[in-house]
């Protein structure tokens, strides 16, 4: 669907792409997770044909260099940052796209579009009065008014809150459902691990590694912690079969020379996630 | 087509929400086209000394005598001319208010006085200046009364008068014989009055000349309205309209010239980079909106003119024709400026900066015509001297189609240079 080769692409003396290359396939939502300055969003206007890399080859669809507008047909982009005229209304800004795309029946297309972001009550306000939550919704319409068959989304639970984040994650579990594949760039790992099919972790413009959330805790994730407390003192185990190492505690009459005496009184296992695959991967925590 | 449509749709609605763009585009002008109409009519209308251009063909006593009182006279400035034409050509320059001429057939005229021709002085005035126009034949009558008893002192000239008036009396055919006695009676009378008080200087009270008026035929001054292709408007708002609409154009040039700006700022132009479309599409949108509102603005303008302030409108259609041209071109411009701007602090510091000393010595404040020769060339190079000529001309100069042609070109061609010029730097982010 979408191939990335050995892009590169530096900003004077920042390396923002540093030879990434990946394959997104059809029909699955792809997460790039990494922290703020990873390159994830430079990846995405490479991808895009915004912007063009120093190095490398972008093929969409196989159909080659997003820089064909026949090509580009194809893609719909949620930017990072909201691309949206403050100015309009939510429906003369989807309409305003749809014109741009030579949608046919554009109208039914913007009413449904409003529907399916949950904005049609709001369809006739300026989008300058709108909630953060409102607009990355619409930002997110924006991208899917030509009805796109891969859709770009840049952070687009940034700066939301709770409730339209839920939202925005349903809506794009609903677009992978109906077929498009779905590019999701976050640095959220809870995100990643929630709705995406595959995720590559990137880190200073490289790809560290890409796979389904649980092979990459497989590979990089490391033993579980089985934490047992035994009359106020806890023990901490690295396992790599927690619930089997659980059983075996209660079996066990005390916790031994690094352990409380008596029976278990608690227990609690920490499996390894995107967090601590990243942590793996780069010695660092996501979070930073 | 239907992008391109649609992008001047969008843009002439976030031109029309954006209350500073509103001002600066539509109310400013307006605002200015009266203000200013107000500041120069209260100027020029009533104080002041006229300015008069004279043309003495003659030579007699009462032409030198009529030059040198209108010289004298304290409610003109006169300057004198060799030949109508030159005097003409400085009331359509706006040089003089009033061309006065005493013609060769000034002496005939005068041998004329007592069989009613009267003297006959030709006066070509720009009708706008009605008002001022009254006045010139008023103290016209004055002052050629007042020649009255100079020539009456002049013997040689009087008796060739009272032989001539003798003539014509005796040679005219609808008088009767008794009539014909009369009338060559009264003139001997005359002609030993004027002799008894033949010593006599310059008689000037006003009095005496009034109540002879009377009597005598009175003096002819015919007016020529000098064609409406005056070079002076016929009213200062005839100026200031044209200076607002200039305006109006300059604040759409300013707001569509920062309108890609923004949308680069904004991140939309992505969005716009994105759609299937080309530069040419998005500039030519834009510049269709910027096409339409400037037409908006003069439309306005022209509205309030008539509306509010009599304005009549010489040459509707070339008008349309020339708003159309000047529209055009400040589209073309901005969109030019618009495609070389990478910040909104560049469209809005170098665009409007450009932009207000352009409209400045284009005739945006001053009326060209009263700035100092060298500004007048400079103007030459400013696209709103340009909209100016080819508005003036349909409006109210009524000038003929040939000499609006080279505003009208000059002014499509900077709409199309800039258009071509605008797409192709755009062109270059856009390729990718
Ligand atoms: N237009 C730009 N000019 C200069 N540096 C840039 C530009 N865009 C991105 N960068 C730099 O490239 C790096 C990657 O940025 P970005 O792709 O935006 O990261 P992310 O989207 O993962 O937060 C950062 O160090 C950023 O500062
Ligand atoms: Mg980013």
């Amino acid at each position: 669907m979408l191939a990335l080769r050995d892009i590169r692409r530096r900003f004077g003396q920042t390396t923002a792409v540093d030879g990434l290359s990946l394959e997104v396939r059809a029909g699955e939502v792809f997460g790039l997770l990494g922290p703020n300055g990873a390159g994830k969003s430079t990846t995405i206007a490479i991808a895009t044909g915004l912007l063009a890399p120093d190095s490398g080859s972008v093929d969409l669809l196989g159909m080659g260099s997003p820089s064909d507008p026949k090509v580009r047909m194809h893609l719909g982009l949620a930017p990072q940052e909201i691309t949206l005229y403050a100015e309009l209304t939510a429906r003369e800004n989807l309409r305003f796209f749809a014109d741009l795309y030579g949608v046919a029946d554009a109208r039914a297309r913007v009413d449904e579009l409003l529907a399916l972001v949950e904005l049609d009550a709001r369809a006739h306000d300026r989008v300058s009065t709108f909630s953060g939550g409102m607009k990355r919704r619409l930002n997110l319409a924006a991208a899917l008014v030509h009805d796109p068959r891969l859709v770009l989304l840049d952070e687009p639970t940034a700066g939301v809150d709770p409730q339209s984040r839920n939202r925005i994650l349903e809506l794009v579990r609903r677009l992978a459902s109906e077929g498009k594949t779905v590019v999701y760039t976050t640095h959220y790992m809870e995100e990643a691990a929630k709705i995406c099919d595959r995720v590559g972790i990137v880190d200073h413009g490289r790809l560290l590694d890409v796979g389904t959330v649980a092979e990459l805790v497989a590979r990089h994730g490391g033993q579980s912690a089985v934490t047992v407390e035994r009359d106020g003192v806890e023990q901490r185990i690295l396992t790599a079969d927690p619930v089997a190492e659980v059983a075996r505690q209660f079996t066990l009459v005390d916790g031994g020379a690094d352990g409380g005496t008596g029976p278990v009184t608690g227990v609690r296992i920490e499996r390894p996630d995107l967090e601590t695959v990243f942590l793996a991967l780069t010695g660092r925590s996501l979070r930073e | 087509m239907r992008a391109i449509a649609a992008i001047a749709r969008k843009d002439l609605r976030l031109l029309f929400r954006d209350k500073g763009d509103v001002f600066f585009t539509f109310v400013f002008p307006v605002v200015i086209a009266v203000l200013f109409g107000f500041v120069f009519g209260g100027g020029s209308g009533g104080g002041g000394t006229i300015d008069l251009a004279v043309v003495r063909e003659s030579d007699s006593t009462l032409a030198r005598g009529l030059a040198d009182d209108l010289a004298k006279d304290p409610s003109f400035t006169t300057t004198s001319f060799e030949t109508r034409e030159a005097a003409a050509d400085a009331v359509r320059a706006g040089k003089a208010t009033a061309a006065v001429i005493l013609p060769k057939s000034l002496d005939a005229g005068l041998e004329g006085l007592f069989s009613g021709q009267g003297i006959a002085i030709d006066a070509v005035v720009d009708p706008s200046r009605r008002a001022e126009a009254g006045l010139i034949q008023g103290k016209l009558n004055e002052l050629a009364f007042r020649q009255f008893p100079k020539l009456f002192s002049n013997s040689t000239e009087m008796k060739r008068a009272y032989s001539a008036a003798r003539d014509s009396i005796a040679n005219a055919r609808g008088l009767s014989p008794t009539q014909k006695l009369l009338g060559a009676g009264m003139i001997t009378a005359a002609e030993s009055f004027s002799s008894s008080i033949g010593g006599e200087p310059t008689a000037d009270t006003g009095a005496a000349p009034a109540s002879d008026g009377a009597f005598f035929a009175p003096i002819a001054v015919k007016v020529e309205e000098l064609a409406p292709r005056a070079g002076r408007p016929r009213a200062a708002f005839d100026v200031t309209f044209p200076q607002g609409i200039v305006w109006g154009l300059a604040g759409c040039f300013g707001a569509f010239a920062a309108s890609l700006v923004t949308e680069r700022s904004r991140g939309t132009l992505d969005r716009l980079r994105l759609a299937p479309i080309t530069a040419f599409h998005l500039i030519s949108g834009k510049a269709i909106a910027c096409l339409v509102a400037g037409l908006l603005v003069q439309a306005l303008v022209f509205t309030v003119a008539i509306l509010f302030f009599g304005a009549r409108i010489a040459q509707p259609a070339m008008l349309v024709v020339a708003a159309f041209a000047a529209a055009f071109a400040f589209a073309g411009l901005a969109m030019a400026l618009a495609a070389f701007c990478r910040t909104e602090a560049e469209a809005n510091g170098a665009g409007r900066g450009a932009i207000l000393i352009l409209a400045l010595i284009g005739g945006g404040t001053i009326p060209l015509f009263f700035m100092p020769p060298f500004l007048r060339t400079l103007s030459y190079g400013s696209p709103f001297r340009w909209a100016v000529a080819a508005i003036e001309g349909p409006f109210w100069r009524d000038t003929p189609l040939s000499e609006q042609v080279v505003p009208l070109v000059v002014l499509i061609g900077i709409g199309f240079l800039g258009w071509i010029v605008g797409a192709r730097a755009l062109w270059r982010p856009f390729a990718r």
